[in-house]
């Protein structure tokens, strides 16, 4: 067999492994080793190993992966999703679904500060399900709400899917997060649409609140003072080049970990609880990476990913067809798996293609960023759509009265504006890119 | 999932199980001990740049150290958490009796990674002191940092065996 035909096998032998509940990370490595001893011989891959796990973990740009993590999780403790909530409430409340856009609002500041899509869904739902229920919406509609706000804690700078995608596909991570804030803004706006209609629709579902007068208003919005602080030292450092990434979110971490402990989340075993939530998603991840390194380190062997993408680019396809091809495959992917592991088994695949056809006559660096933060927002879908979406699933825990089946035909129009975007941003690559043109290197 | 919220831990109730435990929760503690060690060491960095005009010498390879270090020692408690992850779409209707078969095989399968992983680490770590291999600027030799990483494959190996174990032993529930 050839090289590239080892590839494809491995491939393949890779997916059944995955259906058949192998750990991701796992799967990847005993694929990518087996197809390396093939290739190569069994003497080079454990010469290989001697080095791998090291060198993969000591990356400078990942340390930001666990940093970020750890700010996650001291932000979840340090009790902000509260102040968020209020002053989002303060500011839109009085109108029609004016508390769930308040709470879109929420999570889109708790995304500033977080970047995880899970936990912006469970730290704001655990703040925002009780206080709406209060005040008399529907619990199926306020679900849907938290579910497909917490999306926009991916989206909105940091985030850690970006800063792989980043590494991988050797992008600015600032740049990239700079291109992810417009589409992010358009995100939690369309969020706000669909709820101003549903509110109009049926009005049993999402009532109006109270004006708040403005002295209220600005005591609310004063009150996120952290978040904002935390978010221009981290987001503003990085772009602005005075700290690398890393430090960055070394100072993100600090300052969250001082609001904790100020705000007492860090408390009894406050402080375990954000260590030990932190080493498990840091475990989780870089397991994936040392294992989607051997897997690339292979199929670089085997030229399978240049080949392929040769291969397409040859066939001188629609560039557009070829794009959207992707994207079905990560709207079907995103079905059954998490967006990081699609982002690192996909984009040694893809990329290279994507690269290779004319896009819009795209210079080489947009491209890449436009198609990252398309292909992040194509996989976040998964997150609130069956079979396995997760913020659904996170926030049907909290509101046990909804079946679940009811809380995903309410996010339904959410994914709609979901799709609506991603067309948007396929057709107009401007959206994404306009901030790099305002912002130079 | 890429991002967790809350960690579903092994429910031990032998000594081994609880040893077990403790050393992934010290492991996991020591992990996070080294990152905010290393946030720590960047803040030092900048104010050093800001006010000194002069950073902290070789940060940027006490970074990459320190988080090697940081990530591996992180490794046995996200398996002892249930942290890492699988695709269960394809076997979610399947009969107990069969996934607990699937995740038998997948625990081994973590076990034998784990196990690999640390004997090759070992052997880099040996190679790596004998040849004096040592960083850049500050000449701190590599092998420290493999030296945390060795036991923590080990740890996430027999933590893989034992909980594979143990679930059979409970059987399919």
């Amino acid at each position: 067999m050839t090289g590239f035909e080892w590839g494809a096998v491995m491939l393949a032998a890779l997916l059944v492994a995955l259906a058949l509940r192998i750990h991701i990370g796992i799967a990847m490595l005993m694929a990518g080793s087996v197809g390396y001893i093939y290739v190569s011989g069994l003497g080079p891959l454990l010469s290989y190993f001697k080095t791998a796990a090291y060198a993969r973990f000591s990356i400078y740009d990942l340390s930001v992966v666990p940093l970020f993590l750890l700010m996650g999780q001291f932000a979840t403790h340090g009790g902000l999703s509260k102040s968020l909530f209020r002053a989002g409430n303060a500011l839109v409340g009085h109108l029609r679904g004016g508390m769930a856009m308040g709470a879109v609002t929420a999570c889109a500041g708790f995304g500033a500060i977080c970047g995880s899509s899970l936990a912006t869904a469970a730290t704001m739902g655990q703040v925002a399900l009780p206080e709406m229920k209060a005040h008399n919406y529907s619990e199926r509609f306020s679900a849907a709400v938290l579910s497909a706000g917490g999306t926009l804690g991916i989206l909105i700078p940091p985030s850690i899917p970006i800063v792989i995608y980043a590494i991988m596909t050797e992008q600015n991570v600032g740049r990239m997060f700079l291109a992810a804030f417009i589409p992010g803004i358009l995100a939690a706006i369309g969020y706000m649409l669909v709820i101003a209609v549903i509110a109009r629709v049926s009005p049993q579902d999402a009532p109006a609140g109270e004006r708040m007068a403005w002295g209220e208003r600005f005591r609310a919005l004063v009150d996120t003072w952290p978040v904002l602080l935390i978010f221009l030292a981290v987001i503003g450092g990085i772009y602005s080049g005075i700290f690398t990434p890393t430090e960055a979110a070394s100072i993100g971490t600090l300052a969250t970990a001082f609001v904790a402990w100020k705000t007492g989340g860090l408390k009894g075993r406050g402080f375990f609880d954000c260590i030990y939530g932190a080493a498990s998603a840091t475990g989780m991840i870089f397991l994936i990476l040392l294992g989607a390194d051997i897997l690339n380190v292979f199929l670089a062997l085997t030229g399978l990913n240049t080949e392929l993408a040769k291969w397409v680019v040859g066939m001188d396809l629609q560039p557009l067809a070829v794009l959207f091809v992707i994207i079905l495959i990560y709207l079907i992917l995103g079905c059954v798996m998490d967006s990081l592991s699609m982002i690192l088994l996909t984009i040694p695949i893809f990329f290279p293609v994507i690269m290779g056809i004319d896009l819009w006559g795209l210079d080489p660096e947009s491209k890449a960023i436009w198609f990252g933060i398309l292909a992040l927002m194509v996989v976040e879908i998964g997150l609130i759509t069956p079979p396995v979406g997760m913020n659904v699933f996170i926030i049907s825990s909290m509101a046990r009265n909804v079946p679940m089946t009811e809380i995903f035909k309410y996010v339904l129009p959410f994914v709609a504006s979901d799709i609506l975007r991603i067309v948007l941003i396929v057709f107009v690559p401007g959206v994404a890119l306009v901030a790099l043109k305002i912002f130079p290197n | 999932m890429s991002e967790q919220v809350s960690v579903s831990e092994f429910a031990a109730d032998d000594a081994l199980g609880i040893l077990l435990s403790r050393l992934c929760k010290i492991f996991a503690v020591a992990s996070g001990v080294v990152l905010l060690c290393m946030a720590a060491m960047s803040l030092a960095s900048i104010l050093g740049r800001a006010i000194f005009t002069k950073p902290i010498l070789g940060d940027y390879e006490m970074v990459q150290m320190m988080c090697a270090v940081a990530v591996s020692m992180a490794l046995p408690y996200a398996h002892w958490a249930n942290g890492h992850v699988i695709v269960d779409f394809f076997t979610s209707k399947a009969r107990p009796a069969v996934n607990l078969f699937l995740d038998s095989i997948a625990g081994l399968l973590m076990s034998l990674a784990g196990a690999v992983m640390c004997w090759r680490l070992a052997v880099g770590m040996i190679d790596l002191r004998k040849n004096f291999d040592s960083s850049m600027l500050l000449g701190l030799p590599t092998w420290w940092g493999y030296a945390p990483m060795v036991p923590s494959f080990a740890l996430l190996s027999a933590v893989a065996l034992y909980i594979t174990v143990m679930r059979l032993r409970r059987g399919p529930r």
